[in-house]
């Protein structure tokens, strides 16, 4: 069988040396590259094609989370973070494997066993990421950032640039002060990840920033529209308008 | 509250003086207007005046009986209208019921006091007006007094209260990063991981030891910092730099302790955290007029979008600062394109 080619994400080189000396002892695995932030490592992914990821999750640039985001076939991923408030959400979604630093060896190897289970039941992989993005979801804290690809170039936007967002299919569109792009994210998802004092689903296809709305306006019995600051008018529905009230009074 | 007439030694020796002064009065003014002789001058004046002085004592009870909480004011009108009749009555029933009894021979001093009964009813009637605006005085003296002690104490207890909220927290992941590089070194660097594990001891020994409330010397918070920023140092390489400038002037002044520890941290956080770039963490010191002034400054990565949360830090130092000189104004926050700086300003006392 061939090696399961590895690659380590992690911005502190000691962090990094330890998950090494442990591949080391191992034959099965081959270390193909390390990167030290999320940029260089989604560009390291999409060159090297590996099948298991070591990621960090608090990194310059973009965190592990985002970094999953904008890769498109993932590869099997077993977090490393000192941040158990993410850890224990992992383990009741049941996700590959979360390794708490610092670990043990015998730990490692035991996130190591699941890996190549999965690598080697390839239908298994795409559940296993499913549960790994959703766990990305499952966050108490709020979306304080977005990261759409354009091309080649990745881009942060801070939630505060958004100014209203679109349904389109099952994909959103997020019109921004930097411009509008395309996500694979549902309402669903960003109706409860954005916060809620913030942003409100004023509309089946529409979520506002509430700070973009100039005015409310009458369109006729019982139906009403928001004008943004720009101009732009877009729908409320009933329910929606009840939220607005609700917020603006 | 207790009879301050009995129960504190001065209000009583006053007491006793004013009745004293009043007994002499009455004597010169029957010795001298009256023409009474000095001997039936002098008992008629002690008989009633130790006797009201007597009686003067007990006017208390009823004013605090009469507290103005308690009950209406027409109420408590009337109530020391009939005790000033009583009062006054008793106080002139034995007056000259032992006056009567003592100076019986003296016709012409005995003429003189029947006639003078109403004047000294009168006189008893304002002698009791004046010992209960006296009484009221004195409650709403120590009533007062009161309230400003618990002031102070509710308020130094809110002080405490606020300093403890604001209490300084070792950041729990730093530490688990921490053991993990300790971790990953006691493999390829023993030597290196030892070093590691006593600086890390020390670092949380010294925040541990640390009372929230007290000042410290720049000096040991600077080497307190120091042992955080050598930590991080071996997490991050040459990804920062520490440079400090301290006047000498400045080593020796008192800080509030666990003040500068939060702005290292934030340098390293939101600069070497999310920079690929080097970051310089400078501190500097000197004294600009009435302030010893501190500053910590680095540089960061403009890019970075910056995450929520931040300044929890800085707004904990702020209140701390606000708490402990009772002062606005004390921290002042600078951010030039890739430039972060906090300045403190610490009053000399």
């Amino acid at each position: 069988m061939d090696k399961i080619r590895t690659i380590i994400i992690d911005d502190e080189q000691l962090a990094r040396d330890i998950i090494k000396a442990y591949l080391k002892k191992l034959d099965k695995f081959e270390l193909i590259g390390e990167a030290t932030n999320g940029f260089d490592g989604i560009k390291l992914i999409n060159d090297t094609k590996p099948n298991l990821v070591f990621l960090d999750i608090q990194m310059p640039k973009l965190t592990g989370f985002e970094m999953l985001e904008l890769i498109e076939e993932p590869p099997v991923i077993i977090f490393t973070t000192a941040f158990d408030q993410y850890a224990l959400k992992a383990f009741e979604v049941n996700a590959t494997d979360y390794l708490l630093k610092p670990f043990a060896e015998e730990r490692f190897l035991e996130a190591i066993n699941k890996a190549e289970k999965i690598l080697t039941s390839e239908s298994e992989i795409k559940n296993k990421f499913k549960s790994l993005t959703k766990l990305a979801e499952l966050k108490n804290e709020f979306l304080e950032r977005v990261v759409y690809k354009s091309g080649q170039k990745i881009n942060v936007i801070p939630v505060d640039d958004i100014n209203y967002i679109e349904a389109q299919d099952d994909y959103t569109m997020l019109y921004t002060r930097k411009g509008n792009f395309l996500k694979q994210k549902t309402m669903k998802y960003f109706e409860e990840n954005l916060d809620p004092n913030v942003f409100l689903r004023i509309h089946r296809s529409f979520i506002v920033s509430l700070t973009n709305i100039k005015q409310i306006e009458l369109l006729e019995k019982e139906s009403y529209q928001v004008i943004l600051q720009d101009g732009k008018k877009l729908p409320v529905s009933k329910s929606g308008y009840q939220k607005v009230k609700e917020l603006i009074k | 509250m207790t009879n301050p007439f009995t129960s504190n030694k001065k209000v009583f020796i006053t007491y006793a003086l004013m009745w004293f002064f009043l007994f002499l009065a009455q004597i010169n003014v029957l010795v001298f207007a009256m023409n009474i002789k000095l001997y039936p001058a002098l008992i008629d004046s002690f008989v009633f005046n130790a006797l009201y002085m007597i009686l003067g004592i007990g006017i208390w009870y009823t004013v605090r009986f009469n507290s103005l909480e308690n009950y209406s004011a027409v109420k408590i009108f009337l109530n020391h209208i009939v005790a000033a009749v009583i009062t006054a009555g008793i106080w002139l029933a034995i007056s000259e019921f032992i006056l009567n009894q003592v100076l019986v021979a003296d016709q012409k001093y005995l003429g003189l006091l029947y006639n003078s009964t109403v004047w000294r009813f009168l006189f008893g009637i304002l002698i009791y007006i004046v010992l209960v605006a006296v009484d009221y005085v004195i409650i709403y003296y120590n009533n007062f007094q009161e309230k400003v002690l618990k002031e102070s104490e509710l308020k130094s207890l809110v002080k405490e209260a606020e300093l403890n909220a604001l209490k300084y927290q070792i950041n729990p992941h730093f530490i688990f990063n921490s053991l993990n590089s300790i971790s990953s070194l006691t493999l390829s660097n023993p030597a290196r991981a030892q070093e590691m594990t006593i600086k890390l001891s020390s670092f949380m020994r010294s925040t541990l030891a640390k009372n929230e409330n007290q000042k410290s010397k720049l000096i040991d918070e600077i080497n307190a910092g120091k042992l955080y920023l050598d930590i991080e140092k071996i997490r991050f390489e040459d990804k920062f730099e520490f440079i400090e400038d301290l006047k000498l002037e400045c080593k020796e002044m008192e800080i509030p302790s666990m003040i500068l520890q939060p702005l290292f941290e934030n340098a390293i956080k939101h600069g070497v955290y999310e920079s690929l770039e080097k970051v310089i963490i400078k501190l500097s010191c000197g004294m600009e007029k009435e302030y010893f002034k501190i500053s910590v400054e680095n540089n960061f990565d403009p890019e970075a979008v910056p995450r929520k949360g931040n300044g929890i830090g800085l707004k904990n130092i702020q209140n701390r600062m606000k708490l402990i000189y009772n002062q606005d104004n004390l921290i002042q926050v600078e951010k030039r394109q890739n430039n972060f700086c906090v300045n403190i300003y610490i009053p000399v006392s």
